[in-house]
């Protein structure tokens, strides 16, 4: 259990105070991952930094070439907002299919990411719209691209006290479909997630990329089966041969929400059901 | 252990309290305030009944820290009682309330909707309160209780 709490207004106040608090430390945005392994006991650090109303970190904005959407936008916020409507299609189409409007109001993408699950549906459509996350660490940014940060189930490859700033989403016109497999509508852990965007003219693909999650040890790019769909037309074969790809590309497991083959073969429904809705 | 001085104002009244920092908002509002109408159900954000008001949003507390409240507006369901506010009516007249133990987070669910979309269709009200368990399966009353609270059925 926490025996410091601190929270913060600004980045600058917390590079400030962080080398005097305990080093045994985690951050704290939405909470809706963090505390729950709280309460069930599986989380106990030492102390606690409510990064939730730094100013950095609830931003959107856009200039010319890209939008910055801060790491600890709510996502009910980012369901409502017109530039995530516009420039990020994929993550206004996932917002929706993201838990229950409660969670949304506190759930944040920098936690989606920085908790790293397969299942993360804002990732796979931030990865879908070839978004780089923005880190900083000590006033020092790097950014790079969003699922280079995933190691593995639960583990990223973020340094410690570096902080998930935000996320650029190039702007670039393209349509976008996010999909979820999932028992309980609105609710809990996909079996299986899809978001594709696209650039499509008269059935012709000029641009395409296919993200999964549920399916792989991280959220995951299938890019055999972009690489198929990318400068063709998008025939019955060549849906046929993608959503045979996709099957072979994605490493499900079977596990209490569903079964490895049928994981598999819903990658390959998901992703027919995607191309019609997108073309 | 560092005590932390949390500032806040709930159901319209400032509240300036040490706090222990592992408290959830859930525990700082049902131990230190006595407002035992925010239930613990689940205590992983998947039933709802833990939901109050910050700044205007349903929040579940079990997932917040009590620090995390700080500077911020909340709303129990007592602050709803004491101003009277009609789904609280609703809910008793379509006998909407059975064992009641998820009331208060539905009500608390349906104030932020109403809020701020004072016509919701039964499919947006259904959609709403999609992170709200019932375990005596009373969702019917419920939707109908909601539903006649909205604006045009107040008129």
């Amino acid at each position: 259990m926490p025996e410091v709490i601190e929270k913060f207004y600004s980045l600058k106040e917390l590079w400030k105070k962080l080398p005097k608090l305990p080093v045994d430390r985690k951050y704290l945005a939405g909470g809706t991952d963090l505390i729950v392994g709280y309460n069930l006991g599986i989380s106990s650090n030492e102390c606690y930094l409510d990064i939730s109303d730094i100013r950095e970190l609830n931003l959107v904005r856009e200039n010319k070439k890209q939008v910055f959407i801060g790491a600890g936008v709510k996502l009910a916020e980012l369901g409502k907002n017109s530039l995530i409507k516009r420039w990020v299609p994929a993550l206004y189409d996932c917002v929706p299919h993201f838990a229950s409007s409660s969670l949304r109001n506190m759930a944040t993408l920098g936690g989606n990411l920085a908790n790293a699950s397969p299942s993360a549906d804002g990732v796979c459509a931030l990865a879908a719209s070839r978004a780089w996350v923005l880190l900083n660490l000590y006033g020092k940014r790097e950014s790079k691209p969003v699922l280079s940060v995933l190691k593995g189930p639960k583990k990223n490859a973020l340094k410690k006290d570096q902080i998930i700033e935000g996320f650029i989403v190039p702007k670039k016109r393209h349509k976008a479909v996010f999909l979820k497999l999932i028992s309980r509508a609105k609710f809990g852990i996909g079996k299986v997630g899809i978001c594709v965007c696209a650039d499509i003219e008269k059935k012709f693909v000029k641009d395409i990329n296919v993200v999964l999650s549920s399916v792989a040890p991280t959220v995951f790019e299938a890019k055999k089966t972009s690489s198929i769909l990318k400068y063709s037309y998008l025939t019955a074969k060549i849906v046929e041969k993608a959503s045979e790809t996709i099957r072979t590309e994605v490493s499900p497991i079977s596990d209490i929400r569903s079964a490895q083959d049928y994981r598999r073969e819903m990658c390959g429904v998901l992703l027919e059901r995607a191309l019609r809705y997108i073309a | 252990m560092k005590k932390y001085l949390l500032k806040c104002q709930v159901n319209g009244k400032n509240i300036e309290r040490e706090i222990r920092p592992d408290k959830t908002l859930l525990e700082f509002i049902r131990e230190d305030l006595g407002l035992t109408g925010t239930k613990e159900g689940c205590g992983e954000g998947e039933c709802g009944a833990c939901l109050d008001l910050l700044d205007g949003r349903a929040v579940n507390s079990c997932l917040m820290m009590a620090a995390q409240a700080h500077g911020k507006k909340i709303i129990t369901i007592e602050g709803l009682r004491d101003e009277k506010n009609p789904l609280i009516d609703s809910f008793a007249k379509e006998a909407a309330v059975q064992c009641g133990f998820c009331i208060p987070g539905f009500i608390i669910k349906a104030e932020e909707l109403l809020s701020e979309n004072p016509e919701a269709t039964d499919d947006e009200i259904k959609e709403s309160l999609a992170g709200n368990l019932c375990r005596c399966t009373g969702y019917k009353n419920i939707i109908k209780a909601v539903g006649k609270v909205r604006k045009k059925c107040l008129k």
